[in-house]
């Protein structure tokens, strides 16, 4: 039976920066009692609703567990649930556009990067570069419409900021080891807008405590390129 | 419903079933003023806010909004149209099996373009998924109090999605790789194949189908 010191969230992910990531900075910006789960892989695959992860478990105190599965799935219920999206239909909408503009591009660098031919990996890549410069356009024009102020929308870290933040943390920091020049295609791509925004999104005290277990995206988007040293 | 009656939506997309048809049945379902854009392609491609289709553009009070991306678009239709719930939880479990239908539409491109020894194995990857999703499907239809949808007794976001899934795999599809709406039937059971019909006859729907075949004729006695 489920106490108040059992968690209130289970994240079943990989030991990873990947898809869940979003979900994770979600869980710790609601402050809620969470914890992730690292399953045995591929043996604990028919073991989940959709043989895939993430999976995030919401416990109740009778014992009836909610289970959801699709990244972005758990993160718009996370979000909603705790009041990173607005409830006008409208914006909430515009944020979640930007979310799956992001997994767009998240979907091209991978297709680059698992390209088996020299010929689709150049077809694919050019796919993944067009396709990072028109969502840095969308997303710093947003940002400036918004007034440049760190956010996004409004002026509270939100889903889009969280999100946004996210899919470029899974590139440039979760995916080094597989492809190490992808923080010098990335990095210089970035406008000072969109700089300003991961920066403040790692300050934000809501997630002071997500912080101190996770990398800084800020550290590496920051640094001077090698050119400059 | 959550939409003036003065609010007008254009649609844009290719002439094709493709991406957008959950947004033309919740449109249709919707009784929304609105019409369909071909965008001469790639010419318009620049003027799209991500250079991709679909785009919905909303018109109000000479206002005008914009949004993309296929899934953000129906679920905001559905939200704004009543077919999606309230409850979050609910919501929640609509729209995950919307986002898994998605993983099997890029399954299915990934075999098909796969080469060398990726092949057989996105091949598999693919039919495994797809059985998953045929069983998800049942999984959901069992619990539903109603053998016509999939949650509650009216048609819903769930509903709409799964018959432009499943209309994109049979009917669709075939224009990239022609076994694949035979591979798909394979693999429905009769209770889905009654589901699909049965929504497919939802009154909310029928101007839908002065602009093109219902699925009833491709299921023969056979399926059942």
């Amino acid at each position: 039976m489920a106490t108040s010191k059992d968690p209130q969230y289970i994240l079943r992910y990989f030991d990873r920066i990947g898809v869940a990531e979003g979900s994770k900075l979600l869980l710790s910006a609601a402050n809620v009692e969470w914890i992730e789960e690292h399953p045995e892989w591929p043996q604990e695959k028919p073991n989940q609703p959709f043989g895939r992860m993430p999976v995030l478990i919401e416990k109740h105190v009778d014992d009836t567990d909610f289970v959801i599965c699709e990244s972005g799935n758990i993160e718009r219920y996370l979000a909603r649930a705790y009041g990173f999206i607005p409830s006008d239909i409208r914006q909430a909408a515009f944020q979640e556009q930007l979310r799956d503009q992001a997994s767009d591009m998240f979907a091209a660098f991978i297709s680059q990067l698992v390209a088996k031919s020299e010929e689709d990996r150049r077809e694919n890549f050019a796919k993944f570069d067009g396709l990072l410069d028109k969502l840095v356009e969308v997303q710093t024009k947003q940002i400036n419409a918004n007034g440049n102020n760190g956010h996004l929308f409004g002026d509270k870290l939100s889903y889009a900021d969280i999100v946004t933040y996210a899919f470029y943390k899974i590139i440039v920091v979760g995916m080094v080891k597989r492809q190490a020049n992808i923080v010098d295609i990335v990095r210089p791509k970035l406008t000072p807008q969109l700089i300003k925004l991961i920066t403040a999104v790692e300050a934000n005290p809501l997630l002071s405590s997500y912080m101190t277990r996770s990398d800084s995206l800020a550290a590496v988007v920051t640094k001077p390129t090698s050119a400059r040293l | 419903m959550l939409s003036g009656s003065d609010t007008v939506y254009v649609l844009r997309y290719f002439d094709v079933i493709g991406r957008a048809e959950g947004c033309r049945l919740l449109l249709t379902a919707a009784n929304a003023s609105w019409t369909e854009e071909h965008p001469e392609w790639p010419a318009e491609k620049a003027n799209q806010p991500f250079e991709r289709l679909p785009v919905l553009v909303e018109r109000s009070n000479g206002n005008e909004w914009i949004l993309c991306e296929s899934l953000t678009i129906e679920r905001y239709l559905a939200r704004v149209f009543g077919f999606m719930p309230t409850d979050l939880k609910q919501a929640a479990l609509q729209e995950q099996m919307a986002d898994q239908q998605a993983d099997l539409l890029s399954a299915f491109f990934a075999q098909l373009t796969a080469t060398g020894d990726m092949k057989p194995k996105q091949i598999d990857e693919f039919n495994t998924l797809f059985d998953r999703m045929v069983k998800e499907h049942g999984r959901i239809l069992s619990r539903s109090s109603s053998k016509q949808h999939l949650f509650g007794d009216h048609l819903s976001y769930a509903d709409i999605s799964l018959y432009a899934f499943y209309k994109l795999f049979i009917v669709y599809l075939k224009c990239y790789q022609s076994d694949i709406a035979e591979i798909v039937k394979s693999k429905l059971t009769p209770k889905i194949i009654n589901l699909i019909l049965s929504i497919e006859k939802e009154p909310q729907l029928a101007p839908h189908f002065s602009k093109c075949d219902t699925m009833a004729a491709i299921f023969t006695a056979k399926d059942f």
